[in-house]
């Protein structure tokens, strides 16, 4: 096998697994921010009364189970 | 005399490796039988020629703008000195916030206003920003706060309340050389420019993926805005560093909320006004890039998809060459958005269809050299004329068989996520404080 050859198939097979890698790194990346926002759905008591515009909240015993 | 010898034959070795890798494209395209290859090969080498073309001209565009700006530096009006509002849009910068600031109070410039326009942050960065409130060596220091509703809006609500004729915007996780704004507001004496960009370094090069960046963001970036200002068509205005004429932004709406690339909408509107765009390679921004190869996907990910959004506000006008630079700036953006990354897939597997079918061809080394030979070739002129460390030209090895390579996925898969209109969300990254 000539240099070139060498070089060539070094080439090809970092190409390959580079594809691979970005492959993965993209589905990770997708699956972190899943996770994220699954996490950020937790909302606090003076977020949630600013949002809904009261003063107060009234919990129902029924919605706590 | 030595040095013009060493070009001339560096030229002529370029020269003579091209044409030898075309003349191997020619034989691997005889050696098919089937047209479907010969196609695609025909294709592959098109699109090659194109990428190296366009990287062969940004360089020497940007070469004559730099030979321009030299030349044209005794003309400049030293009694121009208007009202220029900074303003700086934050949400959740508490770790930079303060940097920031101070990077803008020690501006040279003085006829100067600044905005710290707080978005509803959940951290201190309000509380922090207040601090700095007043007057500061004859600057007016003024902080905003408003509910949280994007950046776009927070920008359009600063800009109502600016007093200053020019209004640059910088980001909250970026640092401004002290003479930022002197460079940049001379270029408005010139009615017809409506905005110019500056130049942005990458300030945490901590490890091989920062250093990448610092890399792409001279070479990438920089060089490529230097060789659009010659045509007076920069077509992003970058977030840490760009300064815009108020009567313009105003008179094209403002910033809109509708895209995630607010910056890059922002430029098309002027440029479809026949608005001229500049850059001053001076003016210098430092950033925080990302330095985790996910953080790193999710900001190419979400500028992707956002010049997307960008383009298809605009897509009408891609066959209307009633404007021809406003068309032809599309047409480039969708090129460097979509058609090359899907290209460079499409050649990737081309070659190791090919590499697998007859064996490993050295098709595949003299493909990647040809790119590689710019990508050397680009990043050595832009380390000499930005005085950048000599070496970050070692990373040009590396820089698109890994770097580009993957990045590219991220883009294939966020314009097929764009396609498709999957809901998207800003993707704020966490900042270490590293400007």
């Amino acid at each position: 096998m000539n240099f070139i050859a060498f070089l060539s198939f070094s080439v090809l097979v970092i190409i390959i697994l580079t594809l691979v890698f970005g492959v993965v790194a993209y589905f990770l990346y997708k699956m972190r921010e899943r996770q994220r926002r699954k996490g950020s759905d937790v909302i606090t008591y003076e977020e949630l009364r600013e949002e809904e515009g009261r003063k107060y909240l009234f919990i129902d015993e029924v919605n706590l189970k | 005399m030595v040095r013009i010898l060493i070009f001339l034959l560096l030229g002529a070795a370029i020269g003579i490796w091209y044409v030898w890798s075309f003349y191997d494209i020619q034989f691997v395209y005889d050696s098919f039988q089937n047209m479907f290859f010969k196609f695609s090969i025909i294709i592959v080498a098109f699109f090659t020629f194109l990428v190296i073309f366009r990287y062969i001209a940004f360089i020497f565009f940007s070469i004559i703008k730099t030979a321009q700006k030299t030349a044209s530096f005794n003309l400049v009006n030293k009694n121009f000195k208007p009202r220029v509002t900074i303003i700086l849009p934050a949400y959740n910068e508490e770790v930079t916030i303060a940097t920031s600031i101070k990077s803008l109070v020690h501006q040279t410039y003085k006829n100067l206003e600044i905005i710290i326009m707080d978005d509803g942050s959940k951290d201190n960065t309000y509380k922090i920003a207040k601090k700095f409130e007043g007057n500061f060596n004859g600057k007016t220091i003024k902080v905003l706060t408003k509910k949280n509703g994007g950046k776009s809006r927070a920008l359009n609500f600063a800009i109502e309340r600016s007093s200053g004729e020019f209004i640059m915007c910088v980001d909250a996780d970026s640092k401004l050389e002290p003479d930022a704004v002197a460079l940049m507001v001379k270029y408005f004496q010139d009615p017809e420019i409506s905005a110019v960009a500056g130049s942005v370094f990458v300030s945490n090069r901590d490890n091989i993926l920062t250093k990448l960046q610092a890399l792409e963001y001279i070479e990438g970036l920089n060089m490529v805005r230097n060789g659009q200002a010659f045509l007076k068509l920069v077509n992003i205005i970058p977030g840490p560093i760009g300064m815009f004429r108020k009567s313009d932004i105003l008179e094209v709406g403002g910033y809109a909320h509708d895209t995630f690339a607010e910056d890059a909408d922002l430029t098309l509107k002027l440029i479809q006004k026949n608005r001229k765009i500049d850059f001053e390679p001076e003016a210098v921004a430092y950033t925080e890039a990302p330095d985790e190869l996910l953080d790193l996907l999710k900001q190419r990910y979400r500028w992707t998809r956002g010049i997307l959004q960008a383009i298809r506000k605009h897509s009408h006008h891609l066959f209307s060459f009633k404007n021809f630079n406003f068309t032809f700036v599309l047409w480039y953006m969708l090129f460097e958005a979509i058609f090359w990354p899907f290209m460079d897939l499409f050649a990737t597997m081309l070659m190791i269809y090919i590499s697998v079918s007859q064996g490993v061809n050295t098709l595949l080394i003299f493909w990647w050299s040809l790119f590689l030979v710019v990508d050397i070739a680009g990043a050595l002129y832009c380390i000499l004329i930005t005085n950048e460390t000599k070496s970050l030209a070692f990373y040009a090895f590396f820089y698109r068989l890994y770097f580009i390579a993957i990045i590219n996925m991220a883009k294939i898969f966020a314009t097929i996520e764009e396609w498709f209109q999957l809901e998207m969300s800003w993707g704020k990254l966490d900042r270490k404080g590293g400007i």
